[in-house]
């Protein structure tokens, strides 16, 4: 089970990594190199593509996760969705009497705002149900 | 709830890793279970207790605050 887990782990891993390259080399040539519009296009669709692959193989992940683990994913997931509510909501009633410049806020810092929630809810869930102690073995 | 799963082990001579792969979860989600930290399905509550060949009662017990709850 711990084995089969770890691959699985891997394998939505490397599929993690490969959509952040996409999206991070995408918007590096977008905003630095001057590309044509259709160019630019067809950057973000590879970048939706990968992203949408790499749900594709969380989700699928799931199915192999033991009880336990799906609970932690379900928590952490939780966390990020409720917290990055919390982060737009306050943005969105600051904007209205603040004029926030893009350059200190934008619709990309959505990007790593969940990602890091979601870690963040991810180690608050490994702790609580005591996930990764490896004393008691 | 209480359980005695550690005391169970015990018995078998089973480390959390072996009674994991018996029961088809992971080693961390035993040291959960076996911690207190959650509760099992009753799923996987029958299949420790098919592991250990005794019945869910010995291996999980309801404590007495779990009965106020009732």
């Amino acid at each position: 089970m711990n084995r089969e887990n770890n691959h699985l782990n891997d394998r939505v891993a490397i599929y993690a990594i490969l959509w952040c390259l996409s999206y991070v080399g995408s918007l590096f040539a977008i905003k630095h190199l001057g590309l044509a519009l259709e160019t630019s296009i067809m950057l973000t669709i590879i970048s939706v593509a990968s992203f949408a692959l790499f749900i594709y193989k969380y989700f699928r992940s799931i199915f192999f996760m033991d009880e336990v683990q799906i609970k932690i994913q379900m928590e952490a997931l939780v966390f990020a969705f409720a917290i990055g509510l919390l982060v737009l909501m306050t943005l969105g009633l600051v904007d209205l009497y603040i004029v926030l410049n893009p350059n200190d806020w934008n619709y990309r810092f959505l990007v790593p705002i969940f990602i890091t929630l979601y870690f963040a809810g991810l180690f608050i869930a490994k702790r609580k149900y005591n996930f990764d102690n490896e004393k008691l073995n | 709830m209480k359980n005695s799963i550690k005391v169970e082990r015990a018995k078998k001579n089973w480390t959390q890793a072996i009674l994991a792969e018996k029961v088809g979860v992971s080693r961390q989600a035993i040291n959960s279970i076996e911690t207190g930290k959650f509760i099992p399905s009753t799923l996987l509550a029958l299949k420790m207790a098919k592991a250990f060949e005794t019945n869910v009662e010995s291996v999980f017990q309801l404590e007495q605050t779990d009965y106020s709850k009732i």
